[in-house]
């Protein structure tokens, strides 16, 4: 079975993204699987970026440590990553002339000289590209076709230089006389006969999700690793019809979602954690005046600034707290980016339904990583707005209910439509009626018990040596090392937790049925088990934390789980 | 005299001072919308939090009275969302040039159609007496008992330099020419802020009615308010002699009516066929 990993590095601005998308499409649509984990820096220009592609014949979660092929668009590259290449792989680009040994194929390419003769330096993107297919050996066919797509827009000569840059890569690597066996690709695979993959990014998964929710309305202001929603959004805003305004900061851009919302658009913003600390107020704001928002958190290290561009779990907490006072809420944190499509239309209409805010906890890792799929589907549907006022009885819009959901109307219609974000009556009429306040601030909590019933239980494989529970971004990589510690023996279980809050009804007698649970974060302190310790009252000792910046590899997590064993 | 207008609020107890300028905005504010010829369904005003911001309460209208400093993002969700309905934010100088004045200069750049009422009483009523935005300098409180080291803002001459919709000034003591003003502002398609000066009678024993009397005077027809430089200059001066009246006019496209093809072109998500359609569309692109 065909199982490959491959790094591109280089300084940023230099490609890299280019050429690992290049070859994570041009595979894909090989038939292969491809899964490709972005590290980059927070700076336009220089320091040090790379790609992690994996390419297989079976599915795949998660991202591998051990290289089959380094791609050093640098000679930085080089330095940083030669050790972590297996024996038998191959080294290519700016290599320097030291050998590594262990067995490593050395294969020094001038990747820019060769672009430069085709007439310009940025060829060699492709001909870097060219070159790792016929290592793999791949013939180019669907890379062309790949090329004339992408360059089609900048005209007929790109096209064909690129092409030629191609052919000059994959040219150089024959010449090279270097013999590649197993474990590449070696079996030319007929186009024809071969299925696509679909491939798609967390963050395009929860742009798609909020345009098939019927999402009207986008504001935020751009934030790493968020920015790719918005990016997404206002791609299609003119195609679609939909509103999407970089808003002056994020405190603006929750009021205007609010606001929009208010006045009846389905209405989301997006940002990191920093952008949801300023958030804060007005999250709460949506909950006092029961208007209904979704906000999605694309996680990253801090506090503060942090770390921009990694990757981190560690707004779980925050997130279930956050804003004064308390309020019913719903945190969400798919697993990948096909839940994520129907995440957003669910965390959607949860929100229109109990007139509450819903929280997406997304993460750099999540938001960037590319998945790919045989098939994508998306079941859930967006639901239209539910009026359920009588029209006879004077309108009231937060009227007493027994399960605490008002009638919502839209301003503009017969009805006069009064929100407070201070404490109010049914009408909305700001109150100091402490008596009163007691009876809002229980008809809005009274929404919770109702809010439980929708969540969804987590996902469940049963081991008997030993259960992985974990929640959001690392459901894939916690396949992966069940697959692997099987491999040795070991029947690991997984518990994966998509539904973060309010967390489901019956979760105690599962999590007590989990032999030897393990739960593993993306933060310092364990803040799942934290959470299902208070929830279950069932202690959650074994912790496997990360805190670097950097997601989970299969192999890394796999040791440390033996390891707490 | 109190003129009954579709826009008096029932049973609603009023939490304003007696003698507070807040009644006199309030009562040109309804009867200008009657005059008009709106009705409460078609207004919506918005508002943040602070003595000022109890107005739409006391108003039939539609209301949202949202967070301190946040009421203009929240008018321009409205009305970019809903063009047809008239969207007024209505707060005090510290909600509006203080906690929020980041959001007016954003404002101004998108140019929405609403309109910005600021009770500018120069000081901070609802918490006890101290120093706002607008209060002069050397102003005394509890707060600032040495007196107000920083100068007064002028809202005026930052929004005409840059280059608002409509800019006005107004006396919360004179209900005519408040109500010819808000007419002004309100039929003005485009950002108008209006600054509405406020007698504050029980935390501003400086600028009170007797105070604005003697130096208030209205802009005479020798004023152009289509020249951006001598609307500046006029925005200066402040002392002995205060100009009210439109300052500014710089009509412009409005952010509703730059998006509003985009906005015919809205998809039924809710349609079965419909949101095949797309999803088989979005999904090829995926391939």
């Amino acid at each position: 079975m065909v199982d490959i990993t491959l790094k591109v590095g280089g300084a940023a601005g230099q490609g890299v993204q280019t050429v690992s998308e290049a070859l994570s499409l041009i595979l894909a649509r090989h038939g292969y699987y491809v899964f490709s984990i972005e590290d980059y820096q927070s700076r336009i220009r220089g320091g040090h970026t790379f790609t992690l592609v994996r390419v297989a014949e079976q599915w795949v979660s998660g991202g591998k440590r051990a290289l089959d092929i380094l791609v050093c668009l640098n000679e930085g590259t080089y330095q940083l990553h030669h050790g972590e290449v297996k024996e038998g792989g191959v080294i290519l680009g700016k290599t320097g002339n030291e050998t590594p040994g262990r067995g490593v194929h050395l294969l020094p390419l001038d990747f820019e000289g060769v672009a430069l003769r085709l007439g310009n330096r940025v060829f060699a993107n492709m001909v870097a590209t060219g070159a790792v297919l016929a290592i793999l050996g791949v013939g180019l066919e669907k890379a062309r076709e790949y090329v004339r797509e992408t360059f089609a827009r900048k005209g007929p000569e790109v096209v064909a230089r690129n092409e030629e840059a191609l052919e000059e890569g994959a040219r150089l690597v024959e010449a090279s006389g270097m013999i590649f066996s197993s474990p590449f690709l070696t079996e030319h695979r007929d186009p024809s006969e071969i299925s696509r993959r679909y491939l798609i990014s967390g963050n395009e998964a929860l742009g798609l999700g909020a345009l098939l929710a019927g999402c009207t309305f986008y504001s935020a202001y751009p934030m790493t690793p968020s920015t790719g929603i918005l990016n997404f959004l206002a791609a299609r805003a003119e195609a679609y019809g939909l509103i999407v305004e970089q808003a002056e900061d994020e405190i603006a851009a929750i009021n205007m979602a609010i606001g929009a919302s208010y006045a009846g658009a389905r209405a989301m913003t997006g940002t990191s954690g920093g952008g949801f600390c300023l958030m804060c107020e007005g999250l709460g704001l949506a909950a006092m005046t029961e208007t209904p928002i979704v906000v999605i958190d694309a996680q990253r290290p801090g506090p503060s600034t942090g770390l921009p561009t990694r990757t981190a779990q560690g707004d779980l907490l925050f997130v279930l707290h956050a804003s004064h006072d308390e309020f019913p809420r719903f945190v969400f944190a798919p697993r990948d980016p096909q839940e994520a499509l129907n995440t957003v239309i669910r965390a959607f209409n949860l929100a229109e339904k109990y007139q509450v805010p819903a929280i997406i906890l997304s993460d750099q890792y999540l938001a960037d990583t590319r998945w790919s799929y045989d098939r994508l589907s998306c079941e859930e549907r967006p639901i239209r707005p539910l009026f359920s006022w009588d029209g006879t009885s004077p309108y009231r819009r937060y009227a007493l209910t027994p399960d605490g959901i008002s009638p919502r109307l839209f301003p503009g219609g017969e009805a006069l439509v009064v929100a407070d974000s201070d404490e109010h009556d049914e009408r909305g009429h700001l109150t100091e009626d402490l008596a009163l306040r007691k009876v809002m601030q229980e008809k809005r909590m009274r929404k919770l018990e109702f809010m439980r019933k929708e969540m969804r239980f987590p996902f469940v494989l049963e081991g008997k040596d030993a259960t992985l529970i974990g929640w959001g971004s690392t459901w894939g990589v916690l396949l992966e090392v069940r697959k692997t510690l099987e491999q040795k023996g070991k029947s690991i279980g997984v518990v994966h937790f998509s539904d973060l809050y309010p967390l489901p009804e019956g979760l105690k007698d599962l999590l007590k049925r989990s032999p030897n649970p393990v739960v593993v974060e993306q933060n310092f302190s364990g803040q799942l088990a934290m959470l299902l310790e208070r929830e279950t009252l069932l202690p959650f000792p074994r912790r496997i934390c990360r805190y670097d910046g950097l997601p989970f590899l299969v192999e890394e997590l796999a040791e440390q789980v033996e390891e707490v064993l | 005299m109190t003129v009954a207008t579709p826009f008096d609020a029932q049973d609603v107890e009023i939490a304003w001072c007696p003698g507070c300028g807040n009644f006199g905005i309030l009562q040109a504010l309804k009867e200008t919308l009657d005059e008009l010829g709106y009705r409460p369904q078609d207004v919506v005003v918005v508002s943040g939090i602070g003595q000022a911001a109890k107005a739409p309460h006391y108003l039939r209208v539609n209301v949202f009275n949202g967070l301190h400093g946040r009421s203009i993002p929240v008018a321009f969700a409205i009305k970019t969302v809903r063009p047809e309905l008239l969207v007024i934010a209505e707060s005090g100088d510290g909600c509006m040039y203080g906690e929020g004045g980041n959001h007016l200069l954003h404002a101004i750049r998108r140019n929405p159609d609403i309109t910005v009422l600021v009770h500018n009483n120069q000081v901070y009523g609802l918490t006890k007496g101290q120093a706002s935005p607008t209060s002069g300098e050397g102003f005394r409180s509890k707060a600032q008992p040495w007196g107000n080291l920083s100068r007064p803002l002028n809202p005026l001459s930052l929004a005409i330099s840059q280059g608002a919709g409509l800019v006005a000034r107004a006396f919360a003591g004179d209900r005519e020419g408040l109500k010819g003003i808000l007419k002004e502002a309100l039929s003005f398609r485009g950002f108008a802020l209006v600054d509405i000066l406020q007698p504050c009678v029980t935390f501003n024993p400086v600028n009170t009615y007797a105070w604005y009397r003697e130096r208030v005077y209205y802009l005479g027809k020798d004023h152009n308010p289509e020249d951006q430089v001598a609307a500046f200059q006029k925005s200066l001066e402040w002392g002995d002699r205060i100009p009210l009246g439109v300052f500014y006019r710089n009509p412009q496209p409005t952010y509703e009516m730059k998006v509003e093809e985009r906005a015919k072109r809205r998809r039924n998500l809710f349609e079965e066929e419909e949101f095949q359609r797309i999803l088989q569309e979005e999904f090829a692109q995926l391939l």
